[in-house]
């Protein structure tokens, strides 16, 4: 094993992060503390509830948290809060994290292979951070020829438009960043942007493999579009809405797979074309073309398209568990929070610890309903996420020929019996106005 | 603001269509082409019209586009391309494009544009696929027929056999 500090000792690292914060705050306190006094002793403060708000005042607001509470509910319910954290890009790219772990983990133990094992004490848990400080600190190589500009932008790009899907999804009731009327229109037209993202890459690196991978991903993409399309449209029929969180709350009896199997069979294999997955992963097929049109990409670019890969395969996956299997509906799991603490307090003894302001966040945002529904929507597009990760160790790949006749005569006549079988169940009575719905 | 949006739009609509025109680098000028199509959808946004910009999006952005490109990406232009160029084209060019602008300008002028009220709520999509089956139902089954007849045209196309039939495995 080369270790590049072989006298690295965890206990000795713990040691130095702690010694480091002693400092901090030993100079914080002697100099830094007085002089945000002194600056603020020059600015003039305002009066709140009749009270200066002095110094010494603000350090004692920021310690109530009948005072804090409200400002970090107001703040969690921001749509800066909602891209940037829970029901957008954190979330997703914590999963994505995940995902990547886990898939790393079980084709080792598929193919009976470790796997990550080093980093971190357990497992290699810490295995990805390690990769993603590499990809950081490695440089970025631009080949000579290269078109730079759109070089350059693809990467971004390409994770811009995977972080555009994300925002689509609704993760539970009302937590979704954009809440479009026609969201599954806008799903197709942010898909259509990957593969231009794909051939601008490819083609801007002036390098035969990552061209041809980039052709590949073009046809592959292109084609398997439209039986994604059309294998969508008897959910929209059968729900009567484009909206995707109303399409997900249309399922709180029974999830759309049970009545339309066809389509989600057509979906998960447009999906799994879609996202370049093995058996469909000619474009990157790295026995053949190094690395398809990843080949030119080095350092961080690289990281990017790899985390915009994620994101996308996390959105696929949760667009399925939005459309086929219900979303965040499911038993109710998650039990009633006792009020009577927050209202109350907790007795501890001669004390009663009260924690103020609690309640409206309990109540209003972070219910148990809310809470169960991001369980079972998690556990759900997990479950898609393994059954897509799952081929990876199984099947080889295909040729492109075996490619193109799955795409364009199986998938698109097994796309149009479910419009078939969505057309006759809403004509027949069994869903829409009249029947079980 | 929807002003401002306005504007911005044309610019990039007309930029990005002029430079579609101008650029040398073919690719780039079909980037452009992507941008001008980009534009028009974002007209559509403003004009209340979600459904369509959408399917403008996700139809001429994400797929004609993109054929353009993969089309271009397989030319070599030297061979094709022939630059014929000189300043009598040019003008002539200018000033058709402007003759062509002003009558357009006059035909939309003279169709009552001015007395649409522009504060009417976005047409809900349901609305136009109940006019589809009811009043316009001959241009649905038009529409049908074609598209049922390329897509079988495809499928013919794709189930070619005489090619390569006998290098297939499977």
């Amino acid at each position: 094993m080369s270790v590049i500090a072989p006298n690295f000792k965890f206990s000795k690292f713990i040691q130095s992060l702690i010694s480091d914060v002693v400092w901090f705050v030993l100079i914080f306190s002697l100099i830094g503390f007085p002089i945000i006094m002194m600056v603020l002793f020059f600015i003039p403060m305002p009066v709140i509830d009749g009270e200066l708000l002095t110094p010494f005042l603000a350090f004692t607001y920021l310690a109530d948290p009948t005072r804090t509470l409200p400002i970090v509910q107001s703040f969690m319910m921001t749509d800066m809060f909602k891209i940037m954290a829970f029901p957008g890009f954190g979330f997703a790219a914590l999963l994505a994290a995940g995902t990547i772990f886990v898939e790393r983990k079980m084709l080792a133990k598929l193919q009976l292979r470790v796997g990550p094992f080093y980093c971190g004490k357990f497992e290699g848990i810490l295995q990805l951070m390690g990769d993603g400080l590499k990809l950081i600190s490695k440089e970025i190589i631009i080949p000579a020829k290269a078109d730079k500009p759109i070089f350059w932008a693809a990467p971004v790009l390409f994770v811009a438009s995977a972080a555009a899907f994300v925002a689509l999804i609704p993760v539970a009731p009302g937590w979704v960043v954009a809440d479009v009327d026609l969201g599954l229109l806008a799903v197709f037209a942010v898909i259509g942007f990957f593969p231009i993202v794909t051939i601008l890459s490819a083609w801007s690196a002036n390098s035969k493999f990552p061209f041809i991978g980039g052709i590949r991903a073009l046809f592959q993409m292109v084609s398997f579009e439209i039986p994604l399309i059309l294998s969508l449209l008897g959910v929209v029929m059968v729900t009567g809405s484009l909206n995707l969180s109303e399409i997900a709350a249309s399922q709180s009896s029974f999830p759309w797979i049970l009545f339309l199997p066809v389509g989600a069979i057509v979906f998960f294999i447009t999906m799994l074309a879609e996202l370049e997955r093995i058996p469909f992963d000619l474009p990157e097929a790295e026995s053949e073309i190094v690395a398809g049109w990843l080949t030119e990409l080095s350092g961080m670019m690289y990281g990017l398209v790899q985390l915009g890969t994620y994101l996308k395969l996390y959105a696929f996956a949760a667009l399925f568990t939005v459309l086929f299997l219900g979303g965040w509906n499911g038993p109710m799991i998650v039990p009633q929070f006792p009020m009577e603490l927050v209202t109350e307090g907790i007795p501890l003894g001669p004390i009663t610890a009260k924690i103020g302001g609690l309640e409206p966040l309990l109540t209003e945002l972070i219910t148990p309903e809310m809470i169960n529904g991001v369980l079972m929507f998690v556990l759900k597009t997990v479950g898609v996420i393994f059954f897509i990760l799952l081929p990876r160790g199984v099947f080889p790949r295909i040729r492109v020929d075996m490619l193109l006749n799955l795409g364009w005569h199986k998938l698109i006549g097994l796309a149009f019996v479910n419009i078939f079988i969505a057309l006759a169940l809403v004509y027949a009575g069994v869903l829409g106005p009249g029947g079980l719905q | 603001m929807a002003d401002a949006a306005f504007l911005a739009l044309t610019v990039i609509t007309i930029g990005s269509a002029i430079a579609a025109l101008e650029m040398r680098s073919l690719i780039y000028g079909s980037i452009a082409l992507m941008g001008t199509l980009g534009g028009i959808a974002g007209f559509f946004f403003l004009l209340d019209a979600p459904f369509v910009a959408l399917f403008q999006l996700a139809v001429y952005v994400g797929s004609i586009a993109v054929l353009i490109l993969f089309t271009v990406m397989l030319v070599k232009r030297e061979l094709i391309f022939k630059m014929i160029e000189d300043r009598r084209r040019k003008f002539a060019g200018i000033g058709l494009m402007l003759i062509i602008m002003v009558s357009l300008g006059a035909v939309f002028l003279d169709s009552g544009i001015k007395t649409i009220t522009t504060d009417e709520l976005a047409v809900d999509f349901r609305d136009i696929g109940k006019n589809f089956v009811t009043y316009y139902w001959p241009a649905l089954i038009l529409m049908g027929l074609v598209l049922a007849g390329s897509v079988t045209g495809a499928l013919v196309l794709a189930r070619r056999e005489d090619v390569e039939d006998d290098q297939r495995t499977n």
